[in-house]
């Protein structure tokens, strides 16, 4: 990474330093000193309030995955990695982390193929398409956070409804299937897709917009069918908003399990990291066992945001 | 385009369409049933519309009511909403205000590392929510916005920050340096160039970075839900979300759409600008 930021900085467009080149030497250094702490004073209040909110948290998070800390044991101690070395011990970290993985590769494969339909659909001109864009933006624009509340009512229905009954077969149809529980899981993760896949979708028409028609012309002469000009063409010119789209989808990704977890009064568990570290931290007090599985996955996160950023932060910044 | 192809595409598009919209059309329908309905009719329409669900969130008076046999305390529905709205409102505000001259000073003054100091705001987004909460109450307390919607409006301002700032950082850096230099010789200082001609060209991208905010803001439930306990301090979806749905099902529906109609009006507004806002940030400059 190093590599490509050095790359990156010598080659970035900075008219500042231009500008210095053509003015007299001192002056223009001590302008650009100036520009620097005025810069620094801008971030201060973003920077401030990230840190402020942040800092501590994650601080006493990490911390606490080192220590013993338990509702179970008296005091906190020390203990180093002992906490990570039980948790990958555990074969149910590893299934766990199956799982998650699983999740997260089906409704982000999902959510993209879904968006991009979408965003194409939306693309061609049409008498329809400003109302089929408010329709397909209203999913995400939809308070979901309330939203969740119905939808997770609807496919698991508390009482005894009109729909219960077919809600009730199709559940013990997939349980039978895939085991208890697996229809909650596909629940959740239609709602995820509902919902991300109206953000991609957006996204990715917003991405669509600027590549520039006479791209496509060219594309369609060059080309021999829809399917090539899609992955020579399109995709190629997409990847910055298919990256960040990637990105976003991950992180979100856990919020609804946990807002389920919430929602169910820690009834129902589904078997991924996040919502297993809840129940270690909020069911059992165990937090430092907790910590450590609910940071587990960071590593491989930042590798992915490492990866993601070659493709949605370019080196190369052509002015305009 | 011939004729069959047409017709395709108007059958897709209708698909789409009916995808996006049913999980709220459902939900909608069951909104407007009365209980009898809800357990003798059909769940994909209602026969009998009826405004009940909705009314009951709007009741004024005892602070308890009875329903069959279960005694339920009112929903202090009117004062959620308004709670909601604050929350909303301030975060939007209290995320630009941040982030607009952060997103100034990387994408156009380039402090050293600013590359990094962007990348690093952006990776607090691999930071697991799940248990932070703990923490973070501490946080709150230290700062005395114990129970107090000013804790949830920081705490949702950090978690759209990162993002509106790449966006926004993004299109001034894009933007040609002619535009502000033309003001900065006419002998407006910076910051009058800043505001008289950027952040008003700017305007598209603003909006997609605010709608952005209420989007990501919308989606919370369970911070909310930890950080306001008094009844009459919490927003819908925490005042929703504890509520006993199981046994108000219905109302909780109603109430979901009650409170969905303004930020989907809102939406509808601002869609146009928030595409165009998007484009404009990570490709145009213009």
């Amino acid at each position: 990474m190093a590599m490509i930021d050095a790359r990156s900085t010598s080659r970035s467009y900075d008219g500042t330093a231009q500008r210095a080149r053509v003015s007299g030497r001192p002056a223009a250094a001590r302008r650009r000193r100036r520009d620097q702490w005025v810069a620094y004073g801008l971030m201060a209040p973003a920077v401030g309030l990230v840190v402020l909110v942040m800092a501590y948290p994650v601080a006493w998070e990490v911390w606490t995955s080192l220590t013993s800390f338990s509702v179970r044991s008296e005091g906190r101690a020390f203990v180093g990695l002992a906490n990570y070395q039980t948790m990958l011990a555990d074969p149910r970290f590893w299934s766990a982390l199956t799982v998650t993985g699983v999740y997260f590769a089906l409704t982000t494969g999902v959510k993209l193929a879904l968006g991009l339909g979408m965003a194409l659909l939306l693309t061609r001109p049409s008498r329809w398409r400003g109302v089929v864009f408010l329709a397909v933006f209203l999913p995400w624009a939809y308070p979901g956070g309330v939203t969740v509340v119905a939808w997770y009512w609807m496919l698991n229905p508390p009482l005894i409804t009109s729909y219960s009954l077919l809600a009730g077969n199709v559940k013990h149809a997939v349980d039978g299937v895939f085991g208890p529980g697996a229809w909650a899981f596909v629940s959740v993760a239609l709602f995820n897709v509902w919902r991300g896949g109206s953000f991609t979708a957006v996204f990715l028409l917003a991405g669509l917009n600027a590549i520039p028609t006479e791209l496509f012309d060219y594309a369609a002469l060059e080309t021999r069918n829809g399917w090539q000009r899609l992955r020579h063409v399109t995709l190629p010119l997409l990847r910055p908003f298919l990256a960040l789209a990637v990105f976003l989808s991950f992180t979100t990704a856990f919020a609804d399990l946990a807002n389920v977890w919430m929602l169910t009064g820690g009834r129902v568990i589904f078997p991924v990291i996040g919502t297993y570290a809840y129940w270690l931290g909020i069911r059992n007090g165990q937090f430092a066992e907790a910590a450590a599985w609910s940071l587990s996955l960071v590593p491989l996160l930042v590798l992915v945001l490492l990866l993601l950023f070659r493709w949605f932060d370019r080196p190369v910044e052509q002015p305009a | 385009m011939s004729g069959r192809r047409r017709w395709r595409h108007a059958l897709l598009l209708a698909a789409i369409t009916l995808y996006s919209l049913f999980p709220i059309y459902f939900i909608t329908v069951q909104s407007l049933k009365t209980p009898e309905e809800d357990v003798f009719g059909s769940p994909l329409w209602v026969a009998d519309p009826t405004f009940e669900n909705y009314s009951e969130l709007f009741e004024t008076g005892t602070e308890a009511q009875v329903r069959g046999y279960a005694i339920l305390p009112k929903v202090p529905f009117v004062v959620w909403l308004g709670n909601s709205a604050v929350v909303l409102a301030a975060s939007v505000a209290l995320t630009l205000v941040c982030a607009v001259p952060a997103a100034y000073a990387l994408g156009r003054l380039r402090p050293a590392g600013w590359r990094w100091w962007r990348r690093g705001l952006f990776a607090t987004y691999v930071i697991p929510q799940t248990i932070l909460f703990i923490p973070m109450y501490q946080v709150v307390l230290a700062l005395g916005l114990d129970d107090s919607p000013a804790a949830l409006v920081v705490i949702y301002s950090t978690m759209a920050l990162p993002f509106c700032i790449w966006l926004l950082s993004a299109y001034y850096a894009n933007l040609p340096r002619e535009i502000e230099e033309s003001a900065l010789i006419e002998g407006a200082s910076r910051f009058t160039a800043f505001r008289r001609v950027m952040l008003p060209m700017s305007r598209n991208v603003l909006v997609a970075a605010g709608l952005f905010t209420l989007g990501t803001v919308g989606q919370d439930f369970m911070l909310a839900s930890v950080f306001l306990l008094d009844r009459y301090k919490q927003t819908v979806a925490a005042g929703l979300g504890v509520m006993d749905v199981s046994l108000e099902e219905l109302v909780a529906v109603a109430g979901v759409n009650m409170a969905a109609i303004p930020v989907v009006i809102l939406c509808a507004l601002f869609a146009r600008g928030y595409v165009r806002g998007l484009t404009a940030a990570m490709v145009e400059g213009a």
